[in-house]
């Protein structure tokens, strides 16, 4: 079977079982030492899916009833300037009639301090007020909201007879009473506090960050849920306009001539409140995971707001994390909206309290998932003893779990210790998913997805090669990249990146020893080198052109994408668009693709750029599409809008939207992205086109890439 | 029926002193010391001063008779033209500040050989309502005081030199008469000096200018503090207190349109409510729950504390709802010492009064307080350790209050120990006070009406705000002790937070140097700002003569006076060293000052059975009684620790008359009573009393009704043998078992008796006509005496002069001081 067929066929099964693995053939355990050791498959988990009859997936639908209905706290930061507030409020309203009318709401809002609000209690607007720089234990945030008694508190109480005439106290309430309650009891009294809302209203000197306690916020909602929904679905959405700035786990200090931690000041290890920050957001994490809850996060600010330090939250219980400029940008509100999205049967898209448990034969083990997950610590048979990612078990948890999650699942080969091989016929490894999780109609699914694939012949079988799916591997290596550079620091990356690829090389491309020139890869192997080169050059890796916050959100997405998106956020696609040609060219991501005459479109997952070439720009500015007899020009202006659209139709969360011109310093965002191959280093213009772009880098061109990548394959110095 | 004595002792008229004091010199009591020849060089016109007028006080002579109580203090007879003006006002009355001396020794040994005390009761205000007493107001701003030692120029004060200067009549400095002292700039007019108030009137008032403020005078500030817990939301206490503050809006002092409210709900958490301005769109408080009790903080910034005039109609809307927002409580918890942490932040800065209103034992957070009361050490020496204070915390907190003029009263309505003596400190140091009702429940009508009365009163007030008094002297003399509701914040100078107008003070008076002059001056000072904003002075000016007589010193002192100076020193004994301590005291000062008397000026026992002493301190053996008898000090293993601690309070703050009063209550017989009683008098228009009656229950015959009344509770006795024509006349039934017993209300009926018997019941709770500011309305209950015995016990306790449970009748104490005086 060719490339192209095979593709196809791996892309068949993706959509149906959402299953896509780097190798489609086991490799044999006596073959093991000759690849590399991690990146051997891959899980693409979706759900849930349609039905197919030939299906090797299969969704139970179980009798047991979800403890509760899905649950939704809101944390709210008040410390906004007033029509950025009023944005949010008016879109959690919104929301409200999007939530299914059982769902249980609740409403924090914090600056200064944090306010849980009382929405069972009808006779005025009331809260609980928690000081912003004070850490509260799980058991004092309980106490304090009148969750639980204190420890002993009937024994110095005064006897309290009930009188006559008044009827005997009612039992206490717990939280489902008074602080989450069903939407549709409770939405004229959380609409009534979301629209009295005024910002924090405490004062704020001109030199000074607005006081805001994000941590503390967020400590007692964990707690709130904790007190009586423990193991039942419910996310917390965190909307922040800014730096936490007092309390526990602040970013920033409160003095405007601070300025917010660079990644320079992290290198450095020059930052105040970074490791404590850390400490108290991961300690959280572990809480709300543990709780069975999701941790959303929407930033609406320009600066940063501390992702980099709150980036647990949302990674350890399957949050979202939403970055934008603010919350009336429609990026926000339409990326909010896509949350509440719905299948067919008008159930939320979005299950809860999910585990994923992996078993495989025997020739197979797993050594690690790395997604938005976090361990069970299931010990089995089957769990590898390498780990990569999240290791030493065969099972997780996902608080939060959507039809377009996915997991990077990692396995090894059974060691030689394992029974003999080589039995009668073509042996298969099996691999099967079970997803076990609280849907959001109510009741618990069962989903299991069972994996077959031959294992190898003798050594040297070319089905292995021929197995490859090289858009799943190069996906796979990204999450293991991004993985390791959440730990280590950049140059280390970058070499082992190196090393890998090199080997895979070494091993699977055709080469006399010692001649680069002789070097050729197959088909299926041919984008790889290439997709290495950009993940190399990408945000995920090359940190130093972004803030913090944004290397936490593009990593976190990267980790919740499928393949094919996950492929667009490491090589971004280029489009051309010019009066030669009908409709778009797919261009090279290549400075020689900046012509004056052309109009590019630039898709990198996370922005959209439409790039008007010198000419075009000129005469976009002189206004000739307005103009009659310029239609075409119009349609040529217009034509990479309607495509924008196309694309950003599902994207989530919606990508940043930008439009500029040649010479424009919004076109930096296009050149960051460009293959280097006429950067100031070129000195002469020689063999490219004089018009081409030039590129103010240091970095490699492609070309210079695959010469040493060749030259080091060859000489089997990997 | 009892004819009461139409006098008691002659007061001298001023008119006829002369004849008089002749004719009582040529009596000559023996041992009568001469005045030294060289104070006789010095004041050659030697004053003839009250005339001492011994009696025998035993039962067998003329003993005091309650009736004396009414009579106007010894007179204080000054030479003539000591005043600048002839104004009738030219003295300090009685009303305001009285003396336990009307005659002052000129030197401290011929204090110390009197054994009597030299003290001013000073009563800066006469009335809750400015409208009900009038006080004349200097508005000119031109304030003339002395430069040395800051007399406010009074009418003691003598101009020379053209009338350019005055001598100030305290420490002789001359002054120069300030510019402006004919000028009013005001009206920009000639003012006639001999017209200024200050040199007319005693006591006047000066508003301030500018130099006499720290800060621009600050609003009237109420922050209401409501326990919620189970205990005083069941009780009906936050929905009637709500009731009350919402119907009594109109009433707090708001002239202004400055004054500013703020509300706390309290149980084992701080409910603060933010009260939206009226138009602003809300209408709707909303209520911040705050349960960190650690360090207190405000929950937001804004509208805790709000306009009266901008919020009413939302403040009103907030205290109709106050009651249903915590109906369903259960809580038993009140964290009140962090409620107070918490309040005082919130006014802090501008300062104003916290009104706690509260039915539980703060149990929870900050100055966290026991059930600490053991019904076994009641009446035994280790009781008194109960009327001390628990937890420091709240001395502390109170003088931080008073710092920063923040002032505390305390409503008190727990029907279990709620600790009062720890409690009373927070007013006691700020110019607070405590108000105590036991087991207070609003489902009695009783209890609900006095209560919202009480406090419909209390916030109608015109109280005074940052204010502190100052008592100068005529060199010599110097303030030095000062007891009262207060803060000393420096050696002569009391700090009132707020001021109260229903309180009275204590200052002794030391004699450091001879006195050459024939008469001194004293001047209580009270600088405050009035609850409209306005900075004002408060002068009270008394003059009193000098004497190098003994005889003089008793003829001239003030037996009621006298009896709150030692009402005072009796609390603060008992806080110190106990109530044994404190009783032991009292009896042995009066066994003191009648062997003095007997020893000095030839009184004492006269044989056969007499106990001489001057007529016009003949009460004090019964106040006496009176006083070692009262709850707050009486010998008892029955007083609960509570009642005791609250009676403390009264002893230590009451205006001087409801002070008497209290101590030896009034008891009017109305069975009996004159036709004219319980009627308007003819000439005045008030309801007349009938004769008041010695506490002694010969004085009660069994088919009586008799009102008790000691100005805190109302005991209507209805005899044994009551007849049916009586009980059908006053309560409309002739069936006198079917009458309710205990707290009452005296049911209006359509008969001439019943209408004046009520007149009377009312009329004794009067004190305006006693000459006092005051919110209390006395309960009345009901007795039986063939009913309830603890009820009658309870009323017999008032009965002073008889002998009941650990205490001696008046005839035995007379008779043990007689013993003790001849021994
Ligand atoms: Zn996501
Ligand atoms: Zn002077």
């Amino acid at each position: 079977m060719d490339y192209e067929a095979l593709k196809e066929q791996w892309s068949e099964i993706e959509d149906r079982d959402g299953i896509r693995l780097s190798w489609n053939t086991f490799p044999s355990s006596r073959m093991r030492n000759n690849l590399p050791p991690h990146y051997k498959d891959i899980s693409e988990h979706a759900i849930p899916p349609e039905l197919h009859p030939s299906s090797t997936t299969i969704e139970y639908r179980l009798p047991k009833p979800a403890p509760t209905p899905p649950i939704f706290l809101f944390v709210v930061d008040t410390c906004q300037e007033e029509d950025s507030l009023k944005a949010l409020k008016d879109s959690i309203i919104m929301s409200l009639s999007l939530l299914p009318p059982h769902a249980l709401v609740g409403l924090i809002t914090y600056g200064t301090m944090a306010q849980v609000h009382e929405l069972g209690y009808t006779e005025c607007a009331k809260s609980y007020v928690f000081r912003g720089n004070r850490d509260y234990s799980a058991k004092q945030v309980q106490e304090m909201l009148g969750l639980m008694m204190a420890p002993g508190a009937r024994q110095n109480v005064q006897p309290m007879q009930p009188q006559p005439g008044h009827p005997a106290p009612p039992p206490p309430m717990g939280a489902a009473a008074r602080f989450l309650l069903p939407v549709q009891q409770c939405e004229f009294q959380l609409t009534n506090a979301l629209e009295q809302l005024q910002r924090d209203p405490w004062p704020v000197a001109n030199d000074k960050r607005a006081l805001r306690c994000t941590g503390v916020a967020l400590s007692v909602g964990v707690g709130l849920m904790e007190s009586s929904f423990q193991n039942a679905g419910g996310r917390i959405m965190l909307f922040t306009g800014g730096a936490a700035t007092e309390g526990p786990g602040m970013v920033v200090g409160p003095e405007l001539k601070e300025p917010i931690r660079s990644h320079h000041d992290i290198d450095k290890d020059n930052i105040k409140y970074y490791k404590k920050a850390l400490k108290f957001y991961d300690a959280l994490a572990k809480r709300t995971a543990h709780n069975g809850h999701i941790i959303d996060i929407f930033a609406g600010c320009l600066d940063q707001v501390g992702l980099l330090e709150m980036k647990g939250l949302s990674n350890s219980t399957g949050g979202h994390m939403i970055l934008t400029d603010s919350f009336t940008s429609s990026m926000y509100k339409q990326s909010f909206a896509r949350v509440f999205d719905k299948d067919a049967n008008d159930n939320l898209l979005m299950g809860f309290n999910a585990s994923l448990e992996v078993l495989t034969t025997k020739e197979l083990k797993v050594t690690g998932l790395i997604g938005h997950a976090v361990s069970m610590n299931k010990k089995s048979s089957n769990v590898g003893e390498t780990e990569c990612g999240i290791g030493n078990t065969c099972a997780w948890k996902m608080c939060g779990i959507d039809p377009a999650a996915s997991y990077g699942i990692y396995f090894e080969i059974a060691g030689q210790g394992g029974p003999t091989q080589m039995q009668q016929g073509p042996q298969k490894g099996l691999i099967q998913f079970l997803t076990y999780y609280q849907h959001s109609s109510g009741q618990y699914h069962l989903r299991v997805t069972t994996v077959g694939r031959n294992m190898s012949g003798p050594s040297g079988d070319p089905a292995i090669a021929q197995s490859f799916d090289q858009e799943a591997a190069a996906v796979l290596m990204s999450r293991i990249a991004v993985f390791k550079a959440d730990v280590d620091d950049g140059p280390d990356i970058l070499r082992w990146v190196d090393r890998m690829l090199i080997r895979l090389c070494s091993r699977f491309a055709e080469y006399r020893k010692d001649d680069p020139s002789s070097f050729r890869l197959e088909k299926n192997f041919t984008l790889y080198p290439q997709f290495m080169f950009h993940l190399r050059r990408s945000q995920f890796l090359q940190v130093f052109n972004n803030s913090p916050d944004e290397t936490a959100f593009y990593r976190h997405v990267l980790n919740h994408e499928d393949v094919s998106n996950s492929l667009v956020m490491i090589q971004p696609t280029l489009d051309s668009y010019s009066f030669d040609q009908e409709g778009s060219v797919p261009v090279l991501l290549d400075s020689t693709s900046i012509q004056p005459q052309t109009v590019l479109l630039l898709d990198t997952f996370f922005h959209i750029l439409i790039f008007h070439g010198e000419t075009m720009a000129e005469w976009r500015k002189a206004g000739y599409q307005d103009m009659e007899g310029y239609e075409n020009f119009r349609e040529l202006l217009e034509a990479p809008k309607e495509d924008a659209k196309e694309l950003i139709q599902d994207r989530f969360p919606l990508p940043r939207f930008i439009v500029c011109d040649a010479g424009g310093s919004q076109a930096r965002f296009l050149l960051s992205k460009l293959n280097p191959s006429t950067t100031h280093t070129t000195g002469s213009y020689g063999g490219v086109s004089q018009t081409a772009q030039t590129i103010f880098t240091d970095d490699v061109s492609l070309q210079t890439f695959m010469d040493h990548l060749m030259k080091l394959a060859v000489s089997g110095t990997g | 029926g009892y004819e009461p004595p139409q006098t008691g002792y002659p007061a001298a008229p001023q008119a006829a002193v002369s004849g008089m004091t002749q004719a009582f010199g040529q009596m000559g009591f023996g041992g009568q010391q001469q005045p030294a020849p060289q104070a006789q060089a010095a004041a050659p016109a030697a004053q003839r001063l009250n005339p001492l007028q011994p009696v025998d006080i035993s039962m067998q002579g003329q003993p005091f008779h309650v009736a004396d109580l009414d009579l106007p203090p010894p007179t204080i007879i000054l030479p003539p033209n000591s005043s600048v003006t002839p104004s009738p006002d030219a003295n300090c009355p009685p009303k305001y500040v009285r003396s336990t001396l009307n005659a002052v020794p000129t030197t401290n040994s011929l204090l110390k050989k009197s054994k009597l005390p030299f003290a001013l009761v000073i009563q800066p205000y006469a009335t809750l309502h400015d409208a009900e007493d009038n006080v004349p107001v200097q508005t000119d701003q031109v304030i003339a005081r002395c430069r040395r030692c800051r007399t406010y120029i009074n009418p003691f004060a003598t101009f020379l030199d053209h009338s350019h200067r005055w001598r100030c009549n305290m420490c002789n400095l001359t002054n120069d008469v300030p510019q402006a002292f004919d000028w009013d700039n005001i009206k920009q007019q000639s003012v006639d000096r001999w017209q200024r108030p200050e040199l007319n009137y005693s006591v006047m008032e000066f508003v301030a200018p500018q130099e006499y403020m720290v800060r621009a005078p600050q609003p009237l500030v109420y922050l209401f503090l409501f326990d919620v817990s189970y205990a005083a939301v069941t009780s009906g206490l936050l929905a009637t207190a709500a009731r009350c503050i919402l119907e009594s809006l109109d009433r707090i002092p708001n002239a202004d349109r400055r004054t500013r409210l703020g509300f706390m709900a309290v149980d084992s958490s701080l409910h603060y409510f933010s009260i939206p301005r009226d138009g602003s769109g809300q209408t709707e408080a909303s209520m911040l729950v705050v349960s960190d009790l650690d360090e207190p903080f405000l929950p937001t910034p804004e509208d805790l504390l709000v306009s009266l005039a901008e919020c009413r109609s939302n403040i009103e809307n907030f205290l109709g709802k106050l009651q249903s927002m915590f109906q369903t409580t259960q809580s038993g918890f009140s964290a009140m010492g962090s409620a107070l942490r918490a309040g005082h932040k919130l006014i802090s800065h501008v300062g104003g009064k916290i009104t706690v209103l509260s039915a539980s034992l703060p149990n929870i957070g900050y100055g966290k307080l026991e059930m600490r009361e053991d019904k076994k050490v009641l009446g035994t020496s280790k009781e008194s350790s109960l009327l001390q204070t628990a937890n420091s915390f709240y001395k502390s907190f109170a003088v931080e209050c008073s710092k920063t003029q923040v002032s505390i009263d305390m409503f008190l309505f727990s029907s279990q120990y709620q600790d009062v003596a720890s409690l009373s400190n927070l007013p006691r140091y700020t110019g607070g006070q405590t108000y105590f009702y036991p087991a207070w429940n609003a489902a009695r009508t009783e209890d609900a009406i006095k209560f919202a009365t009480e406090f419909s009163d209390y916030l109608s007030s015109e109280i005074g705000l940052e204010a502190v008094l100052r008592v100068r002297a005529t060199t010599g003399l110097r303030p030095s002790t000062f007891y009262g509701n207060f803060f000393n914040r420096s050696s002569d100078l009391c700090a009132f937070p707020a001021f109260p107008r229903d309180q009275a003070y204590v200052v002794e008076i030391a004699i450091d140097e001879t006195i050459s002059k024939q008469f001194v001056c004293l001047q209580a000072g009270v600088l405050h700002t009035t609850c409209n904003g306005e900075r004002r002075i408060r002068v009270m000016t008394l003059s009193i003569p000098t004497t190098q007589i003994l005889a003089d010193v008793y003829a001239s002192a003030d037996q009621q006076a006298i009896t709150a100076y030692f009402s005072h020193k009796a609390v603060e004994r008992t806080l110190s060293s106990g109530l044994d301590a404190a009783r032991d005291a009292l009896q042995a000062k009066l066994i003191e000052l009648l062997q003095t008397y007997k020893k000095e000026l030839g009184g004492g026992n006269m044989g056969g059975g007499g106990l001489q002493f001057p007529a016009n301190m003949r009460g004090l053996p019964m106040l006496f009684l009176g006083l070692i008898k009262n709850l707050g000090l009486r010998k008892s293993a029955q007083i609960p620790t509570d009642l005791r601690s609250a009676a403390l309070c009264l002893l230590s703050t009451l205006p001087l008359p409801l002070m008497i009063q209290y101590i030896y209550p009034r008891m009017y017989s109305l069975h009996d009573m004159p036709d004219t009683a319980g009627l308007p008098d003819p000439t005045t228009g008030s309801i007349a009393l009938p004769p008041a009656l010695n506490l002694t229950s010969a004085n009660i015959v069994p088919y009586g009704l008799y009102l008790i009344d000691d100005g805190q509770t109302q005991f209507l006795w209805l005899g044994r043998d009551a007849v049916p024509a009586l009980v059908m006349d006053v309560f409309g039934t002739d069936d006198k078992n079917a009458l309710k017993q205990g707290k009452t209300s005296l049911p209006v009926l359509d008969t001439e008796f019943n209408e004046r018997v009520r007149a009377v019941v009312e009329k004794s709770r009067d004190h305006k006509a006693k000459g006092c500011g005051s919110i209390v309305v006395p309960p009345l209950y009901l007795v039986r005496e063939d009913g309830e015995p603890s009820l009658r016990l309870w009323a017999q306790t008032l009965l002073v002069e008889d002998r009941a449970d650990q205490g001696v009748s008046g005839a035995q104490w007379l008779g043990m001081l007689r013993e003790k005086v001849s021994a």
